[in-house]
């Protein structure tokens, strides 16, 4: 018994001693997640990060957004192209928008500036760690080049939608977030230089559409925003430089049947996602996670029920009686792009309506008005879930629509108004000639009122015509005619966000007005 | 861990079943009894120690005890409330013992964390509640059982079946670290209690303040609750049986508006302020229902509780082995929750100088849960659709755009199925009388697999589960998820204990190490089209297609340095001192370790020459501490910055999987400390009939972590950051008296009552940014702020002023769009800090907080011959709740409350509190904010206690009915369903929304002992 004693006295004592452990132990890395170090080690990470970076198209819902649906509310509603929708109390702060009584804590914009700046900062990372990186210089080029490109177009949507900004283009440490550098806006004018910038370089560094993959960044899509932005700054020369090159690199061409450009499959050659004349767009598909899709995208612009019906969606941004009356006889576009909701008529004798509805594309019918809220709808944001793609689970809300960011039309009606700019009304008419052949239209002379009127109904719901009318320098007089209470001087562009104005300690100022 | 499994599983059926040694001596056999000296009672489970060995033995229930000891030895009688008594032995084979009362009443031993200390040696401030004032009450967690109890000790509580009540030890003082308090079972450190049969518990012991915390330093910010669980007593064995069935409903509820009301507020909106269309048309009235969707979805539910234990014990080896099983049905529809507990105590003394224990806990849940937003969906719903009708459903999605919230129940079944073995191992060496080494080995396996099935329904066409088409409530396919999560920790303490008396010197220092290591792994699959049979809820079945798989884990490690100094002189100077050094995988190297100090110290007054004389103070003890302490209940990963992975798009048609970086993390993250000063007096009076306690205390939390809101210009996916950049303040005294008073033989009483106040305050938030929170939905914003100066959670919302009774009011008030009857709003601010005459978000001011500012309890006993009578009593003032059901109005024609429809402003019966009919969300102001003071009668308990004459004849030893009412009545103000809301976000915790009401229970019980 002594002996034990001793032993395990010992042993209880030793295990004290020992019990305190080595430094190891207190080494725990992350389980079942990467940490930065460990991703940087992958040769290809450059590559991934670049991946990530256009993952940001995808931003979306009613969070954080990029191109997606708060960015396309914000756009269009703001413009005489569509109304708030849905039921009257829903979605206030779009109605703000729509009634330009939008103030600096309407949650879009502070949504649209976060989903934008994050997108940069990723954008701006990938450019980091390839800069660093030792692929072959023309690869990396390449890489970069598609990064600035995205770069230069979010960019390009925050000095349209804010005016100047803080520039952001490499990784701020957090303890800089705080700086002057990053909390004081850049002028408008160092804003669209870093756009240019980023566009220049990936025109000049990117490969021609067909000698890339799908849907990454081309030379004719950097080439094509080039010409936007070089027309926003009435550059005329260089939108003429750059929509040329675009025509004459041959790789695009309208879309015989205009409804069939929103389409996602082609219909006998034409149409579907990213025909002939698809320059940029965003790639949406199936997968697991159904999240390589943007948000509500198409569900939130879906018709709404009003009951009795298993509805597409949520009714926001519905187009205006304006835009259903803006498109001349016998356009093909109108009923293209608006899925106009079919009034309830009663028989005369007083029995049940009359079963009349709108029967869309794919054979499905919606009812007539008394089942469904709003009388039209954006046809553009349709996503099928009869004869296209649909999500493994029933989630509606991310449906794979691909959204058209750049098209062919565009690129001809740019260049149209930059002959016509020039003095070249017959270049223009040729150009214009195009684009209403296809819709059913007879030409008209090549004027820059006539574009401008073109520009309307040909790229209606799609981001473009309230920047379109500032840019044209009169938003004011169009906007205020149709009953909105435009401010000039003010609401050419959109308060920053309160919230990120009180980060900055007040150093971000506010726009004229607000 | 296979091996690991082995190696448990042996252990237990070695302890389990190998009762009994051979450590056989040459002795005599002592048999006795122990009796109260005043009143000849029995004393039952009186400790009973042979001198200078760890031999001993306890009495019994009459009292009696026997032991095998040496025939010279001396025996050491110590029994709480008594003086110890030491006896010779003198080859007495028998021996009748009667204790005296101690004039210290207040001497229990108290658990106060590697080790235990004489209440009045110690120098922090600390309370215990015995194991069977928690059993006594129909509850779950031990801690429920407690609330209103203890001063300084803030029990929220949930009728929710297997909730664990959020605990507050002196208030809130951390915002994102977790402010729950550590709890220690047998000394295993663990966040949950749920496992633990309360009929199990000896003792509660919590510890307040850092003096008495610093033991635990990394995790003693918020508090520790140590829970000491029974063990075998030497003699014979010993069965109790103790049972309680009853029934449970809510407490309270809000009552609705019927259709009739609830037609006439929507027209009326309607057709006077809104589009003049009629809303709910006559017809629609006419052939709808008139449904109470609070009484669709609840029931009354059934709660039972069953426990059984079996204990005793030789000199050598005690046992304590017992079975427990609790089912609480609840009160909403669907929910079902059992718990069933085994536990195996046991303790050898294998020598005089070694002690071998295994304390062994298994317990197994099934849960079926609720998703909690029912309650808030059946506010909602419209009162003129069906619930249900047949097989049929009403469509309320239809009405107003919500879910029918039994459909949402009927059509879900979701199941939780835990099982958690929680045991340890501990060996005392004790080579020398002075000196204990100890190592303890403990486990704590927490395994729990939830199965959520959807069933498939539709709301058109022939298998329409509507009795109306349409509407947006559907699951085109049956979704099923199974996810099993397994935890497992283990904790190795190693400590030497030095005790020695030198004259009037006595010294007990603790010196040790532990560690501990914690993994998680977490499996879930989703798969589609899954059979409705629930034989068939497996993975293996039901559509690949959209099937998911995910794999998730977990894992930290924390080593520490612990050490404690009690030194007394004469019994009258006491001096605590503690160190723990803290180190944790949770920070990154640089700030890894953590250092706790902590000093202590007592003036026992009433022991002192000059006090000998006087007869009115039995106690009088003045003690003062300071200590600091820490928290590193943050999330495993906080300091690394970790990539995104699986980032989809799409080239070529084909997915390509993309990295980011969304989240910035502040690689410099460091400990939370927390400083506090405490003083406290104890006091007795003629002969401690008379006793209570006052603190006051001084916390503040110094570089607590919190989300801090960062520009978006630095790309952080959701702009927040978490970093150490608040200080919190918890300032506050606490006070408690107790007058226990024995009239005669047939009639003994007791009353005790204790008061807390507290201060909450945030101070030096990172320059000045306030946190805002608790978003109620539509156009109301944020409805809390935390900001310097201002309780966490505080309410920032506008100051609702009245109603506007005409228009000449309107036009002299900064709303000249209102119109009579509306709402009428202080205009406090504007841009430039004045009035400005508009109501915008500069008006917005701070309104009070959820905290409460008191909290206080009364809890008495009454004893009449057989006759026993428990009240105990819980309230709370100073808190205010803001109605987040009301406030978040989601769409127009959501049903609203009766007494918002039946007492709204009209012209003719026009109001002052309520507004016009509105189908408009009100903005976030004080017309929400209610007091959330209440009182309640927490428990009133009435036992007979069947005559020990009778019993005899039948072998019992004990036998006692009992009814008990739980949550008999509550005082409160509030309209919503209960005052009392459990959240673990401190920014939030005061908005109402989607809670469990509170539950009333009455039973009957039963306890027997054979």
């Amino acid at each position: 018994m002594k002996t034990n004693k001793y032993i395990i006295t010992c042993i209880t004592a030793g295990l004290i001693v020992l019990s305190g452990c080595s430094k190891d132990f207190l080494e725990v890395s992350p389980q079942g997640q990467l940490t930065e170090d460990q991703v940087l080690k992958d040769p290809n990470a450059a590559n991934q990060l670049v991946g990530g970076v256009y993952s940001t198209l995808y931003f979306g819902g009613f969070d954080n957004t990029t191109v997606g649906f708060l960015f396309e509310c914000l756009n269009d509603m703001a413009s005489d192209d569509t109304d708030k929708g849905s039921s009257p109390s829903d979605f206030s702060a779009g109605g703000e928008i729509d009634n330009f009584t939008v103030t600096a804590n309407n949650f879009v914009l502070n949504n649209i500036w976060q989903g934008h700046y994050s997108a940069i900062n990723r954008a701006n990372k990938a450019i980091d760690v390839l800069t660093q990186s030792t692929f072959d210089e023309g690869v990396k080029n390449t890489l970069i080049g598609e990064v600035r490109f995205l770069r230069g177009i979010y960019y390009f949507n925050m000095v349209r939608c804010f005016g100047g900004v803080p520039k952001v283009i490499r990784t701020p440490d957090p303890s800089e977030g705080n700086s002057d550098e990053f909390q004081t806006r850049s002028t408008k004018e160092e804003i669209y230089q870093v756009i240019l910038d980023d566009l220049q370089f990936a025109a000049d560094n990117l490969p021609e559409k067909g000698s890339t993959e799908v849907g990454r960044a081309t030379k004719g899509a950097a080439q094509s925003y080039l010409a936007k932005v070089y027309m926003y700054q009435k550059n005329w020369a260089k939108v003429l430089e750059n929509t040329t090159a675009v025509i004459n690199s041959g790789r695009y061409n309208l879309v015989n049947d205009y409804s069939l450009i929103f389409r996602e499959n082609a219909v006998g050659n034409d149409g579907g996602n990213n025909n002939v004349e698809s320059i940029f767009e965003v790639q949406t598909g199936i997968n697991l996670g159904e999240n390589a899709v943007s948000l509500l995208y198409s569900n939130g612009q879906g018709p709404r029920s009003k009951g009795g019906w298993n509805d597409l969606g949520f009714g926001i941004n519905t187009p205006s009686s304006d835009l259903a009356n803006a498109y001349e006889a016998n356009d093909k576009r109108r009923a293209a792009s608006i899925i106009f909701i079919n009034p309830t008529v009663i028989h005369k004798d007083g029995g049940n309506p009359l079963n009349v509805g709108t029967v869309l594309w794919d054979g499905f019918r919606i009812p007539t008005q008394d089942s469904v809220e709003n009388e039209r709808y954006n046809y553009k944001a349709f996503h099928s879930s009869l004869k296209e793609s649909p999500q493994v689970s029933n989630n509606k809300d991310s449906k794979p629509k691909n959204i058209r960011l750049m098209r062919y039309a565009d690129v001809l009606l740019m260049y149209a108004e930059a002959q016509a700019n020039l003095g070249n009304s017959g270049e223009a008419e040729a150009k214009l000639k195009l684009v209403r052949n296809r819709a059913g239209l007879v030409t008209v002379a090549g004027t820059v009122a006539n574009i401008w009127n073109e520009r309307r109904v040909e790229l209606a719901m799609e981001q473009d015509r309230f920047f379109d009318l500032v840019r044209q320098g009169r938003a004011g007089t169009v906007l205020r005619a149709k009953g909105k209470a435009f401010v000039d001087g003010k609401n050419e562009l959109f308060p920053i966000p309160q919230a990120q104005r009180d980060l900055s300690a007040g150093r971000l100022t506010q726009n004229p007005g607000y | 861990m296979r091996k690991l499994y082995t190696n448990l599983l042996g252990c237990i059926l070695v302890f389990f079943f190998i009762l009994g040694n051979a450590f056989a001596q040459g002795s005599i056999t002592v048999k006795g009894k122990v009796t109260d000296a005043i009143n000849g009672e029995a004393l039952i489970g009186v400790s009973i120690k042979l001198k200078g060995s760890t031999q001993g033995t306890s009495t019994d229930v009459s009292g009696a005890f026997t032991i095998n000891m040496p025939s010279n030895g001396i025996l050491i009688f110590t029994y709480i409330g008594f003086v110890s008594t030491e006896i010779p032995i003198n080859n007495q084979t028998t021996l009748n013992v009667k204790l005296k009362t101690s004039s210290a009443a207040l001497d229990e031993v108290i658990v106060v964390g590697y080790g235990t200390q004489r209440k009045s040696d110690i120098t922090g401030s600390v309370a215990r509640i015995k194991g069977a004032d928690i059993a006594s009450q129909p509850v779950l967690a031990a801690t429920q059982a407690i609330q209103g109890k203890i001063a300084g000790v803030q029990i929220i509580s949930s009728g929710d079946p297997n909730s664990l009540p959020t605990v507050r030890i002196r208030g809130t003082g951390t915002m994102k670290a977790g402010a729950n308090p550590l709890y220690v079972v047998d000394g295993i450190l663990t966040e949950d209690i749920r496992n633990i049969n309360n009929a199990d518990i000896v003792s509660m012991d919590i510890l307040k303040d850092a003096s008495a915390t610093a033991i635990y330093g990394m995790r003693a910010a918020n508090g520790v609750l140590l829970i000491t669980t029974k063990k075998g007593k030497t003699g014979k064995m010993v069965i109790a049986y103790d049972g309680q069935a009853g029934i449970k409903e809510a407490a309270h509820l809000v009552n609705m508006a019927g259709p009739s009301q609830y037609a006439g507020y929507l027209n009326e909106a309607s057709i006077y302020y809104g589009t003049g269309d009629e809303l709910i048309t006559a017809a629609q009235l006419q052939s709808g229902a008139n449904t109470d969707w609070y009484d669709a979805i609840l029931k009354k539910g059934i709660q039972q509780n069953h426990n059984i234990s079996l204990s005793g014990g030789t000199d050598d080896v005690t046992y304590f082995i017992s079975a427990g099983y609790l089912s609480d049905k609840g009160i909403i529809e669907t929910n079902d929750f059992n718990r069933f507990t085994l536990r195996s105590n046991n303790e050898y003394n294998a020598a005089k100088w070694l002690k071998l224990s295994s304390l062994i806990s298994f317990s197994r849940l099934n849960n079926r849960t609720v998703d909690l937003n029912a309650f808030n969906i059946a506010y909602r719903a419209a009162p003129y659709i069906a619930s249900k009708i047949g097989e049929k459903y009403g469509n309320t999605s239809l009405s107003n755009n919500v879910g029918n919230p039994l459909l949402n129940l009927e059509k879900a079944d979701n199941s939780v199925l835990g099982n958690r073995l929680q045991g340890s191992f501990a060996a005392d060496v004790k080579p020398v009388s002075w000196l204990t080494l100890r190592s303890s080995f403990g486990v704590d396996l927490d395994f729990l697999k939830s199965t959520n099935y959807g069933y498939q329904f539709n709301n058109v066409g022939a298998n329409s589960i509507f009795l109306t088409e349409g509407g947006n409530q559907l699951r085109d396919k049956s979704d099923l998820t199974v996810s099993q999560n397994n935890a497992t920790k283990w904790v190795w303490d190693n400590t030497a204990t030095f005790a020695k008396v030198l004259d009037k010197h006595s010294f007990n220092i603790l010196a040790g190490i532990t560690s501990e290591q914690y993994k998680f792994n977490g499996l879930t699959g989703k798969r589609v089209n899954v059979p409705e049979n629930k034989d068939q809820w497996y993975l293996g079945i039901g559509s690949t297609k959209g099937a998911t798989n995910d794999n998730t884990g977990d894992k930290w490690t924390r080593n520490s340095y612990i050490s404690r100094l009690n030194y007394a002189y004469d019994n009258k100077y006491l001096l605590t001192a503690t160190f723990r050094a803290d180190g944790t995988s949770r920070f990154p190297t640089q700030n890894r370790w953590g250092y706790f100090p902590s000093v202590g110290l007592g003036w026992n007054i009433a022991e002192e020459d000059f006090m000998k004389g006087q007869k009115t103070f039995t106690t009088l003890k003045i003690r003062g501490s300071w200590g600091r302490v820490g928290n590193d209940q943050i999330a495993t990963n906080v300091y690394f910055p970790i990539a995104a992975i699986n980032i989809p798009y799409f080239y070529n048609n084909v997915e390509y999987s993309g990295i980011a970086f969304n989240q910035l993390p502040d690689k410099n993250v460091k400990w939370e400390t927390t400083e506090e000063y405490d003083l406290g007096l104890d006091f007795g009076f003629f002969n401690n009939r008379l006793n209570g306690e006052l603190d006051y205390y001084s916390k503040t939390t110094r570089d607590a972590l919190i989300d801090i809101r960062i520009p978006a210009i630095l790309g952080d996916i959701d702009g927040l950051y978490t970093t150490n950049a608040s200080n919190f303040t918890n300032k506050g005294a606490e006070f408690a008296l107790n007058w226990t008073d024995k009239v005669n033989d047939d009639w003994s009483y007791n009353i005790g009552g204790n008061v807390a106040y507290n201060k909450n305050a945030v101070t030096r938030l990172n320059g000045g940014q306030a946190l805002v929170d608790g978003n109620t939905g539509g156009n109301q914003g944020n409805v809390t702020k935390s900001d310097n100066g201002q309780p966490i959670g505080s309410f920032f919302i506008y100051e609702a002023d009245g109603i506007f009774q005409n228009v000449d009011e309107i036009a002299a008030s900064a709303q000249k769009d209102a119109l009579p009857g509306d709402l009428r709003y202080k205009d406090l601010s504007g841009p430039d800090g004045t009035p400005d005459g508009i109501i915008n978000e500069s008006d917005r001011t701070f309104m009070g907080s959820y905290q409460p500012k008191y909290t206080f309890g009364i809890n008495g006993n009454v004893t009449f011959k057989e006759f026993d009578l428990g009240i105990s009593t819980y309230g709370t003032t100073g808190g205010k709740i803001y109605n987040g059901k009301k406030a978040s109005r989601n769409d127009q024609r959501d049903n609203l409350e009766t007494d918002v429809v039946n007492n709204r402003w009209t012209p003719d019966r026009p109001s002052k509190s309520e507004p016009r009919a509105t189908l408009s969300q009100l903005p976030a102001s004080s017309y929400f904010l209610e007091k959330g003071d209440f009182f309640r009668i927490n428990n009133l308990t009435l036992g007979f206690t069947i005559p020990k004459a009778t019993l005899s004849k039948f072998s019992i030893e004990r036998l006692r009915i009992y009814v008990a009412a739980q949550n008999l009545a509550t005082i409160t103000g509030y309209s919503g369903f209960t005052p009392e809301i459990t959240s673990d976000r401190a920014t939030t915790a005061g908005i109402e929304s989607s809670i469990y009401p509170t539950t009333r229970t009455f039973t009957f019980g039963v306890n027997i002992g054979l």
